[in-house]
Order: structure tokens, then C-alpha cells, then sequence
């Protein structure tokens, strides 16, 4: 299954396939902490948008769409405008380049960041399969 | 920019160099100004260590500004390892004091009879006695100097004693362990019987156009601080990358034979900053302070290692444990080696070992096996002394390879040893390695860096698969050029800076007009010149290769089964440039193109 980007259905979609994935829940069996990503209204998104995503262990433990941001103190909290997210989710954009050009900026714990890159870029597959269409 | 202090050593006279504004605006300042000072001075006779060889610190434009990372300078010359072009670029304060001095550069040439140091307070030159500096080692010659001057602002860049020994791979220190690390250039020196240089001074800096330099160095640094990569420099150091090159087979071990190192996680930059890191250090007016400070656990704060350091002392040689990679990189500061150099060429005496091509009875009886620290210890001292098997290893790997019969085994080009991003996890390094003006170089183009992700969309340099080939040759030629222009600013390559904020510096320091483009034509003027002279030096596209080992694939790991075709990268690289595909040579359209006709 797949959904079109964003939506709720989007981010249903992902948390599924996060906790069926094998090859994800065994890259990512050490990780644990949470994201909240924070997109910037761009192109065809006219209002920011905000997700949490619970992530333990090679699974997903909760996804929340449009949460109260101020709900959350994750672990990484990750700014991107519309078009940059979308341009990752569609591979148009290697999530690397976004984070070393800026693209998506990362605010949290660079050093569980950088021992965990493997588990980044699978979290990042995963997505990208989850996703149909975008908006 | 400033006068250049001219000291003949064998006479002491002295004498100011005015550079010629052409070529200021030609080759803005740095290494590439270096180049084009140095052209008519080097040739294939000059002997590297004799009286007649020059040797150049010059600042950039920009050094002493407070603009992002430009309190470095940069070291040039012939080099005895190589017999090419050399340069070496220095962080610290050194740069930024010596431009307060009233000059930006200084030249020597000649042989002091006797050791000594020069003294440089407020625009006076002294030529001193070193005879009680000289034997100690790099951090005790700067508090030496520093007593005999009396002033506690000086700044001082020096030799330990590989220097003084001849150790072809002798670095030229600053501060604390803020090194002049590659080629050879600590030998120059020491050759000079050139113990140190002492600078102090109260000038001001200015700028063409104070308000908008002002303006665009805090804009700057802010970005800067704000940067993802300047943060994981901040915050892990330069090794915070070792996760991820692991990942990709691209930090090689076991000297350059084992695509995978398991225990990563117990020598990166994340582990060091979880245990033994008590804080940072930075060089002047820089906001990343990616420089450690770490505790061993004796309340001595002590410089930590950064990722050449880690994996010179720690997967190349199977040490897996982050105190030994810090003692062994620390030992080799003190006695003033470049850590990549002599972790490259003591990680081929274990491996010439291994093959039992060297025995115990070459090293003295040490057992040279892997992962054990007081055996790279042992190398170290001996090296730095230049005794028994030292003496080999001090010569450097190709040299040390040659002694036993193995040339080929040697990791380097043309005489310097490789540094620890390997082209088969990351191909783009095959022809920074093979192509660098100064031999086996990652600063001259850390193409790894672009295939790991990082583009540069103003400029051109797109992402390419990091096991792409040919087709990202004109990409490599465009990222040598954007880090040429870096080499004469003098600007560190860890700053994250926007090219158009580059331009618009320079514009506002200088008074100069400049787009992009003709920064980058500057980059690529002094990527040519640099070509140039080594072909004055002997240098011929036969020069231009990899060592075997990067031509023979990985059997685990991320970069396993995979190895470059350099042949047709050359091929496309040469292409790219509009160098003569026969010779390797500018061709003289383009030398033309670029000013450079004549020469």
C-alpha cells in the first residue's frame, strides 16, 4: 500500500510499514527516539504542517499528524520546506545532500545521529515507499 | 595585502617583497599566490633541502578578519618527499598575529650556520640563537620562546625534532598541535637550521569596505553556527564522520586490506565526545572549534585526535581503543610528524611484516603485530630519532616499500602518502589522489565530502552515485577548483560557507568586483599554475595514478567488490580541464584562457 504525501492516510501508511519492514526493523534495532518533523508551507502546502513519529527499537510506537508541537520534546526535531521533503520522498534529493546543504535541518542529538546514519537513510526508504503521490 | 619579509638565512639579510597587484587579483592569495611568487624558484634540479630552496608562509586576503575560519595560513615550497609542489596549510593564531606584524608572508631562503629563530615584533626583525631550542620538542620550543621574548602574545610556529632529524614527513606546529602537517615542510626547515618563527604585533585589519566585511562576517558566522555539519564538527569533531565512512567502506584498516572495522563505534568522534572529551578548541575567529580537548584520565588536557589521526592510529592498524589513538597521535605532534604520513608508512611496516618481507630482525626485535600500541609506539620514537628500522620508515612509505623490496605496496602518489578516505568507497577520491598538485591529498579536493552528499548547486557540483566513474570527472575538476579558491583565502574547507557569501567577502575586504565565476576562475588559474610548476618539477601524466592496493577490491564491507577505473576518469578529467591528453598538461588555449600563457 501506498498514500499521497502529506495526509493522514500518508503517515498511517508509513507507521505500518515501519513496524513490518523486516530489513528496517533490523537496521534499526537500536535506535530509540522520536522525530518531529516541521514542514514549511511551499508550493502546493499553503499551511506548515507537523508530524511525530515514535520511533523504538526497528519500530514505530506512535504517529501523530499535526500534533500540538508543544506536546513533544523529542529527541530530533527536523525543518524542511514542502518542496525539500517531497524531493527526498520522491528521491529526487539524497536525504544526505538535504542535511549537509541545509535543505532539512536537524536539531537534536548529533552524535546518536552520526553513529546511527544507517538507520536514517533506511528510515528514509521506508518512507519513500509509503509514498504514492505527492500533493 | 602586506609586504613579505624576505630573510636570506646564510647572510641574515633582509629585504620586503611587494606582491604585484596583478597577481593579487590573478591568484587573491594563499597557496595559489604562493604558486605564482615561487614559479621562476622551483625547478626539477633545486635540491628541497639544500640552501637554495625557498620556503613561503603566506596569509590570504583575509586572514586575522574574524571572517569565517581565515585565521590560517599556508606553507610553501619544494617538498622533499615528493619533489613537487608543497604546501601545507596551518590553523591556529600564527597567521592572524603575523599579519598584525605588518606582513603577510615571509620567504626564506639560505642555511643559518648555527640553529636559530626569528623574531618578528611590530614590523622588527630579529634573527636569533636557537642552540637552546634546539632538540625540544614542539611544545617545549613555544615555551621557550616565549620566555626568551618575554611576551606572552606571541604566537610561534616551530619543529620538534623530526624536523631538525630530517624525517621527510616532518610538520611545522602552532600553538597547540595546530599543524603544517603534509609534505615535508617541518624538513625544509629544519635543513635551514630554522628552529622557529616568533610573531607579535598590534596592527589593525582593515577592509576595502569595513561596514558591508562586518556585516558579512557575522552573517556568516551566524550561518555557520547554525550549519548541520558545523555542528557535528562542533560537537564530535572531524572523526563524528567516522560512523558514516565505515558505512560506506570508505575509512580504510588494516592498512588499506580490510573494507569493514566492526568496532567503529569505539574510536568516532560520537564515543569520544561520550568519554574522554573535556572540551573544544578553535582557531582564531572560527565558530565550528572542531579542535578536541580530552582527559585521559591524569587531569592533563590534552589535544584529541581528529578523523585522519583516529584512523592513522586506530583501524589502519587494528587499535580499537580511543586513549591508545590519542597517546600515539599526541606522541607524534610532540616530535612534530604529520599523523597521516607516519600512520600510513608505520601501518606499511606491519604490513611489509605480515608478508614477511620485514622481520624482527629489521625491526630490533619488535613484533609488529596488529593492533598493538607500544609496537606503532616504538615506530613512533624510532622514526622521530631516525634509528634502526626508523630511519627507513622516516623516509616515508614509498621510500620504506622500496627498501624491502615492495615498492608497490606503499599506499601514496608520487611520494605522499595517502590520506584515509578511500576511492573505493567513494570513487571521486581517485582522482583527487591521483590528480592533487602535492601527491596523495584529500585537502586539495575532499571529494568525499560530494559523495556523501554534499552538492554545491551554485557552482555546479552536483551528486553523483559515490561509485559513479568518469561521468563525475568535470564535477571533481569544479570541486578542485571551489577548494583552490579556499587554499587562498585562506579559508578552512570545513566551513560551510555559501560561494556567493565567499565572493562577496573577498569583494567587500579587497574592493574588488567579482562574481562566482571569476572566483572560480581564480580557483582554477591556481589549480594550473600549480600544474605548471610541477611540470617545471619532472611531473608527466605518467604521475597521475593510484597505488595497486585501490585497484584491488574490498571482500567485505560497503565498499566491497568495487574498484575505480582510473584510466578512463584521467581520460575524462583531462577532457574537462583542457589539459593535452598526451603530456597531462595545460594545453596552451588554456593556459591562454586563464592568463597563464607564457609560463
Amino acid at each position: 500500500m501506498t498514500a499521497i504525501f502529506p495526509s493522514e492516510a500518508w503517515l498511517t501508511e508509513l507507521e505500518s510499514k515501519l513496524n513490518s519492514d523486516k530489513k528496517y526493523s533490523e537496521v534499526a534495532k537500536e535506535w530509540e527516539g522520536d522525530l518531529l518533523f516541521k514542514i514549511e508551507a511551499d508550493g502546493n502546502l499553503k499551511e506548515p504542517l507537523t508530524f511525530y513519529l515514535d520511533l523504538w527499537h526497528g519500530t514505530c510506537r506512535k504517529a501523530e499528524y499535526n500534533p500540538n508541537a508543544a506536546d513533544y520534546q523529542p529527541v530530533f526535531t527536523l525543518n524542511a520546506k514542502y518542496s525539500d521533503i517531497t524531493a527526498v520522498l520522491t528521491g529526487k534529493l539524497n536525504p544526505m545532500t538535504a542535511m549537509m546543504t541545509m535543505k532539512l535541518k536537524v536539531s537534536g542529538n548529533m552524535s546518536y545521529m552520526m553513529r546511527n546514519v544507517p538507520t536514517v537513510l533506511d528510515f528514509v526508504r521506508v518512507a519513500q515507499e509509503a509514498t504514492k503521490e505527492i500533493l | 595585502m602586506q609586504p613579505i619579509l624576505k630573510v636570506n638565512l646564510t647572510d641574515n639579510s633582509i629585504e620586503e617583497f611587494n606582491i604585484p597587484q596583478r597577481w593579487q587579483e590573478d591568484f587573491l592569495g594563499g597557496a595559489s599566490l604562493a604558486a605564482r611568487i615561487l614559479y621562476d624558484s622551483l625547478t626539477h634540479e633545486l635540491d628541497p633541502l639544500s640552501a637554495q630552496a625557498p620556503l613561503l608562509f603566506l596569509n590570504g586576503p583575509l586572514s586575522g578578519t574574524n571572517g569565517p575560519t581565515t585565521g590560517r595560513s599556508v606553507v610553501c615550497g619544494k617538498s622533499p618527499a615528493t619533489r613537487l609542489w608543497a604546501e601545507s596549510h596551518m590553523g591556529g593564531f600564527w597567521g592572524a598575529e603575523l599579519r598584525k606584524t605588518g606582513y603577510d608572508g615571509i620567504w626564506l631562503t639560505g642555511k643559518a650556520p648555527k640553529p636559530v629563530f626569528i623574531w618578528i615584533n611590530e614590523g622588527k626583525v630579529e634573527v636569533r640563537d636557537a642552540a637552546s631550542l634546539w632538540g625540544q620538542d614542539v611544545y617545549q620550543t613555544q615555551e621557550s620562546a616565549r620566555q626568551q621574548i618575554q611576551i606572552k602574545g606571541a604566537r610561534i610556529a616551530c619543529i620538534g625534532q623530526a624536523g631538525e632529524r630530517g624525517v621527510l614527513f616532518s610538520s611545522i606546529c602552532s600553538d597547540h598541535g595546530r599543524m603544517a602537517g603534509r609534505t615535508g615542510l617541518g624538513a625544509v626547515m629544519g635543513a635551514k637550521n630554522l628552529k622557529a618563527i616568533a610573531v607579535y604585533g598590534k596592527n589593525k585589519i582593515h577592509a576595502a569596505d569595513e561596514t558591508r566585511y562586518a556585516a558579512l562576517r557575522s552573517e556568516a558566522n551566524r550561518l555557520l553556527k547554525q550549519d548541520n555539519e558545523s555542528r557535528v564538527m562542533h560537537e564530535l569533531g572531524t572523526a563524528g564522520a567516522a560512523n558514516y565512512a565505515e558505512y560506506m567502506g570508505a575509512m580504510p584498516s588494516k592498512y588499506y586490506h580490510q573494507g569493514a572495522f566492526p568496532n567503529v563505534d569505539n574510536i568516532s568522534g560520537a564515543k569520544m565526545s561520550e568519554s574522554i572529551l573535556v572540551g573544544q578548541s578553535a582557531c582564531q575567529g572560527c565558530v565550528i572549534a572542531c579542535g578536541r580537548v580530552v582527559n585521559l584520565g591524569d587531569g592533563a588536557k590534552r589535544k584529541g585526535p581528529e578523523y585522519e589521526t583516529v584512523v592513522a592510529f586506530g583501524p589502519n592498524l587494528l587499535i580499537d581503543n580511543l586513549e591508545e589513538v590519542t597517546r600515539l597521535g599526541e606522541l607524534c605532534d610532540t616530535y612534530g610528524m604529520d599523523t597521516i604520513s607516519a600512520g600510513n608508512t608505520i601501518g606499511l611496516a606491519f604490513h611489509l611484516y605480515e608478508m614477511k618481507k620485514i622481520t624482527q630482525r629489521d625491526t630490533g626485535g619488535l613484533e609488529l603485530t596488529w593492533g598493538s600500541f607500544t609496537a606503532a609506539q616504538s615506530l613512533i620514537h624510532l622514526t622521530a630519532r631516525r634509528e634502526g628500522i626508523g630511519a627507513l620508515i622516516s623516509q616515508g612509505a614509498r621510500a620504506l616499500g622500496a627498501a624491502f623490496n615492495a615498492e608497490e605496496e606503499a599506499v601514496q602518489v608520487n611520494g605522499l602518502e595517502t590520506a584515509y578516505h578511500d576511492p573505493r568507497g567513494v570513487s571521486g577520491m581517485a582522482l583527487s589522489y591521483a590528480t592533487s598538485p602535492r601527491g596523495a591529498c584529500h585537502n586539495q579536493s575532499d571529494y568525499f565530502f560530494v559523495d556523501w552528499g554534499h552538492t554545491q548547486e551554485k557552482l555546479g557540483i552536483e551528486y553523483f552515485d559515490r561509485h559513479a566513474q568518469a561521468e563525475k570527472a568535470a564535477n571533481v575538476a569544479k570541486h578542485q577548483n571551489w577548494r583552490t579558491v579556499f587554499n587562498s583565502f585562506v579559508m578552512c574547507i570545513f566551513a560551510n560557507v555559501d560561494p556567493q557569501m565567499q565572493a562577496d567577502l573577498i569583494n567587500a575586504a579587497c574592493g574588488y568586483h567579482w562574481t562566482i565565476e571569476e572566483m572560480m576562475k581564480c580557483g582554477e588559474r591556481g589549480w594550473n599554475m600549480k600544474r605548471l610548476i610541477n611540470g617545471r618539477m619532472g611531473l608527466t601524466r605518467a604521475n597521475d595514478k593510484l597505488p595497486k592496493t585501490f585497484l584491488q577490491p574490498y571482500a567485505e564491507g560497503g565498499a566491497a567488490g568495487f574498484v575505480p577505473n582510473i584510466q578512463e576518469m584521467l581520460s575524462a578529467y583531462y577532457e574537462a580541464r583542457g589539459w593535452d591528453k598526451e603530456s597531462g598538461m595545460p594545453s596552451e588555449e588554456k593556459k591562454k584562457e586563464l592568463g597563464l600563457d607564457g609560463l
